[in-house]
């Protein structure tokens, strides 16, 4: 039995896994859907709607997100409906309301025809991500999931949803990794390196120390990562030397050891 | 913070990281309030993250996250009770009582509780009791019908104005 099923996605058809979201197939074929809380490498979680199709042929026929629907043999469903158009212009408008600040959304807004919204703009105060998180929590779930780290969650509910450490305070959990920053769809988040800290300004605040490259000076991660990442891989032959280098100089200085071991001049290495 | 209780509410629940409400509930039976050191306490216990314990205690309004007063007022502020009134309700609450108008805390909680501990002020949302609208619940009784002129009455009940 294979697990390639065949989809349909406004009447052409594609090449699936067996369940996999069909978000995913789209995106790998470059149909255009629009999408704000997808991410590959985590669960399906189906919290902004801008993903919505309408299922022709399937389990469950009418609007879902794609996020959320698993492929089937024979599902097909199409992406642009009036009704679909209907729904994502609503949804943008809130976004628009719900993130003043955002570039990435007035952006994507435009592209699918929304250029104002009706609602009030809620610009916030002292906003620690600048009015301009549109609560998809991508971070949340980054942070969480991926990283295993609970630094930051949902504050509260409804109308007053934030993100952020618990009780507003700086975390002594935060790894500095920066994945948060990475995965955020409307660049809301702003981490700062001064010198020999991290400080993730918009989660309290918190600061983060950095490691020293042991060559040639540079602070190129955050201690705590370091030694998560360290004791989760050590170098395979266990290279002390290797361990305190920034990625840069660890490169050159694998390269000039294993020229060296090729000519036949290991010794030279401790060099 | 009584660890020593709270160690036996744990013990209560078998497979403590599923029950996590449950045991947010009995904390706050006992101690009123969801203090700080009590869900760090909690979160070292079962392994949930703080910050995914503090989570659910913001989103539900029934968690109190800073020390009550002794009569726990809530007014409600669903859809019903808004439209007939809840917000002039409330207001004259904070009125009688003396407590601050916009002091919700960063949270996005409100909450207010009077200078001698003696009444604490939160909303809800609905109580399900949509036809007595507007419903206030005082400890843990329901006011249903609740009218602004009525409130001193109903106070007194709960010792306000004896001073
Ligand atoms: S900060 Fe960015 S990633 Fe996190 S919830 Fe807001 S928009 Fe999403
Ligand atoms: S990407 Fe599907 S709901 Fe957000
Ligand atoms: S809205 Fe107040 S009880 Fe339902």
């Amino acid at each position: 039995m294979s697990d390639k099923v065949n989809v349909y996605i406004n009447s052409k058809r594609y090449q699936a896994i067996k369940g996999e979201p069909l978000l995913n197939v789209a995106r790998r074929n470059r149909v255009d859907i629009p999408a704000l809380c997808y991410e590959e490498s985590l669960k399906p979680y189906g919290a902004c709607r801008l993903c919505l199709v309408d299922v022709k042929e399937g389990a469950k026929k009418g609007l879902t997100t794609s996020c959320t629907l698993a492929c089937s043999e024979g599902l097909s469903v199409v992406t642009d409906t009036d009704e679909i158009k209907k729904h994502r212009k609503v949804l943008f408008e809130l976004y628009l309301s719900q993130a003043p600040s955002s570039e990435k959304i007035k952006d994507m807004a435009a592209r699918y025809g929304v250029f104002a919204t009706r609602f009030e703009l809620k610009h916030q105060e002292n906003d620690k991500l600048n009015s301009k998180c549109v609560l998809c929590g991508l971070c949340v779930r980054t942070c969480n999931e991926i990283m295993a780290a609970g630094v930051i969650n949902f504050i509260g509910r409804g109308h007053n949803t934030k993100i952020n450490t618990p009780y507003f305070e700086s975390s002594d959990v935060c790894l500095g990794c920066r994945a948060c920053l990475e995965v955020c769809p409307t660049k809301a988040i702003t981490i700062e390196d001064r010198s020999n800290i991290r400080i993730m300004a918009s989660w309290s605040n918190t600061e983060v120390e950095l490691k020293k490259c042991a060559v040639c000076g540079k602070y190129y991660a955050p201690e705590r990562l370091d030694e998560k990442v360290d004791s989760l891989f050590y170098y395979k032959d266990k290279d002390e030397k290797l361990k305190d280098m920034c990625p840069e100089c660890r490169k050159k200085y694998a390269a000039k050891k294993h020229t060296l071991i090729v000519k036949g001049e290991a010794e030279k290495y401790a060099k | 913070m009584d660890k020593r209780y709270i160690d036996k509410i744990l013990s209560k629940y078998n497979e403590p990281s599923g029950k996590l409400l449950g045991i947010l509930e009995d904390i706050q039976e006992k101690e009123k309030y969801l203090s700080k050191e009590a869900l760090k306490y909690v979160s070292e216990k079962i392994g949930v993250s703080f910050s995914q314990i503090y989570s659910i205690a913001t989103f539900y309004s029934f968690f109190n996250l800073q020390p009550v007063g002794e009569h726990i007022i809530s007014v409600c502020m669903g859809t019903a009770c808004h439209v007939r009134g809840a917000v002039e309700i409330l207001n004259n609450i904070q009125y009688l009582l003396g407590v601050g108008v916009d002091e919700s805390t960063e949270d996005g909680k409100f909450f207010l509780t009077t200078e001698d501990k003696h009444f604490s002020v939160n909303t809800a949302r609905c109580f399900g009791c949509c036809s007595m609208a507007p419903v206030v619940r005082i400890d843990d009784k329901i006011y249903g019908y609740v009218k602004i002129k009525d409130l001193p009455k109903i106070l007194k009940e709960y010792g306000w104005g004896k001073k």
